[in-house]
């Protein structure tokens, strides 16, 4: 395309994208306000100027249970991408070089499509005979459920981008199937591994359907937690921008990381659907 | 057994656990009396609860809001995705930072979503109320007329990076030859969009209709931040319904026969929008 934008062009489009930032990011320059705003300011919107607190973040860190939110999703996060990975990436593999692997990657794709409402009734019954109510591990278990499919769809795309050669050399250099897998596929994924295990977290973290009925007390997750910030006092909604930003800026420098590797994965094994 | 199988297994096992065997569970418990609050006197009552949801107006209603927040949503979504990447891509400078940027919302929990959006639009203390305000507009954005819109624009907010984010990834892989033959032919860059871009990127727009729809079915979380259900039942979602209906009033069995119902709309509608656009 050798037709070179007109100056018009390129300001049009510069313009628009300019919008489409400011339309972004307004939300968060607004919370970050709301958390550095004195109490009684924070309820009058036409208020942009003013001597920034640490009130709430100081309130937040060291007299609310916050803290703990964030050690109980950490705590279930990892726990469910690490149980994820192990059960997903030889699977992945082994569907990535099946040759009539169609049928069972679509039901990867539908056990993804499973709408929460539904098992959330059968766990939690489970779970309330089992006495896992109220625990982070009833919350391991049915983030699994959104977690593994997941990640699973992703890896089978990474994997479907390794040549075949790469392991037949391998195997004829005298390594076993488990050493090639090991030593050759799994190092050559690598950043496929990193942004399944990303994205996974991020899954997990923000779920709130799931924590909010399993658990309560002690065992509230973030999400939970920030769902209880819901008055309209000035007071109350500093913390909740505080809580907000607590669980936004991990996720979101997570993201940066593997931004470039998420289209692959979300594309994953549809390419020999 | 055979390696391919042993690599599997692990998988089939953790997936017949937490999938499987819970929605057997589920279609046991869609087939009987089941309340929390009676636990002791569960009774088969066959289809009863299916035949009770086809007659509960709460249920077509949330059904219909339901359907209206998807359509609403990700139609915005999709064209708004398009444009920004049509517009991203074409951008000189700052591309890539532009680009992580407006990825942004994607990544944050919805609840924190639901809650920003819920005191940014609020008509007392809400900052954009207040900009509106000053230039003469008066908007009850949560009130009967608007409520479920709003939330559909929250979606918006948050989902729109999804579908730049696949449509990006789908115009930076498009072939070459194509549109230079066509500039050699003299066709008009509208023409090459109409002709050449849009059928291109089929696939991409089917992968992440289908995403993008699946997903916005769940809604719930800015049901519960913002209007939990209201004002009357004008933003009862079906998520939202279950949830109700099994955990506030503890009638499982009939939230079961609900999910079951939506389970079923849902993968008609899946399978619709494939054969549309798998055909075309």
């Amino acid at each position: 395309m050798n037709r070179r934008p007109s100056r018009a062009a390129r300001l049009l489009t510069e313009l628009g994208v300019t919008l489409a930032l400011v339309l972004v990011l307004f939300p968060f320059v607004w919370i970050l306000a709301t958390s550095l705003k004195p109490a009684e300011l924070v309820a009058d919107p036409g208020r942009w100027v003013f001597a920034p607190t640490l009130d709430h973040w100081r309130e937040v860190l060291l007299r609310t249970e916050v803290p703990r939110n964030i050690l109980n999703s950490l705590i279930v996060g990892l726990c469910t991408v690490g149980i994820a990975l192990l059960v997903g990436c030889p699977a992945a593999y082994a569907l990535s070089r099946s040759r009539r692997s169609g049928p069972l990657r679509f039901s990867i794709l539908s056990a993804e499509m499973m709408p929460p409402a539904i098992l959330i009734l059968p766990f939690f019954l489970l779970f309330y005979r089992l006495g896992l109510i109220d625990s982070l591990a009833g919350v391991v278990v049915t983030h699994l459920t959104l977690v593994v499919p997941v990640v699973t769809w992703f890896l089978i795309g990474f994997f479907d981008a390794v040549p075949r050669e790469l392991e037949e050399q391998a195997r004829i250099d005298g390594c076993s199937v488990f050493g090639a897998f090991f030593r050759i596929l799994l190092p050559t994924i690598r950043p496929g591994l990193g942004a399944a295990a990303v994205f996974g977290f991020v899954l997990s973290w923000n779920d709130l359907f799931y924590a909010l009925i399993l658990t309560g007390g002690e065992s509230r997750t973030l999400p939970v937690a920030i769902a209880g910030f819901w008055t309209f006092r000035g007071i109350e909604m500093g913390k909740m921008a505080v809580a907000i930003l607590l669980a936004v800026v991990p996720v979101l420098t997570l993201s940066f990381f593997v931004q470039k590797h998420l289209v692959r994965g979300l594309g994953g094994g549809a390419v020999k659907m | 057994m055979g390696l391919r199988l042993r690599f599997l297994l692990p998988l089939a096992l953790l997936l017949t656990g937490i999938l499987v065997y819970p929605l057997v569970f589920a279609g046991w418990i869609s087939v009987h009396d089941y309340q929390l609050t009676r636990l002791s006197d569960i009774r088969f009552t066959g289809a009863e609860n299916f035949t009770d949801t086809f007659r509960n107006p709460n249920f077509w209603n949330a059904l219909g809001n339901t359907l209206i927040f998807v359509l609403g949503a990700v139609s915005l979504e999709l064209v708004l995705g398009l444009a920004l990447a049509l517009l991203v891509q074409r951008l000189d400078r700052a591309r890539h930072l532009a680009r992580s940027l407006l990825l942004a919302p994607m990544f944050i929990t919805p609840i924190a979503v639901g809650l920003l959006f819920r005191f940014l639009l609020n008509a007392e203390i809400g900052v954009i109320p207040f900009l509106l305000r000053g230039v003469g507009l008066s908007i009850d954005w949560f009130g009967p007329q608007l409520a479920l819109f709003s939330l559909i624009l929250i979606d918006t907010w948050q989902w729109t990076p999804f579908m730049f984010l696949m449509f990006l990834a789908g115009l930076e892989s498009l072939p070459r030859s194509p549109f230079e033959a066509a500039e050699v032919d003299g066709a008009s860059r509208w023409s090459q969009f109409l002709h050449l871009t849009l059928p291109l990127l089929r696939p991409v727009v089917l992968v992440a209709l289908i995403i993008r729809s699946l997903d916005a079915f769940k809604v719930f979380e800015y049901v519960f931040a913002i209007t939990r259900g209201g004002p009357g039942t004008s933003t009862e979602t079906i998520q939202y319904l279950i949830y109700q209906t099994g955990f506030r009033f503890y009638r499982l069995g009939e939230a079961a026969a609900m999910a079951f119902v939506l389970v079923a709309v849902t993968l008609v509608l899946v399978f619709l929008l494939y054969t549309v656009l798998r055909r075309s």
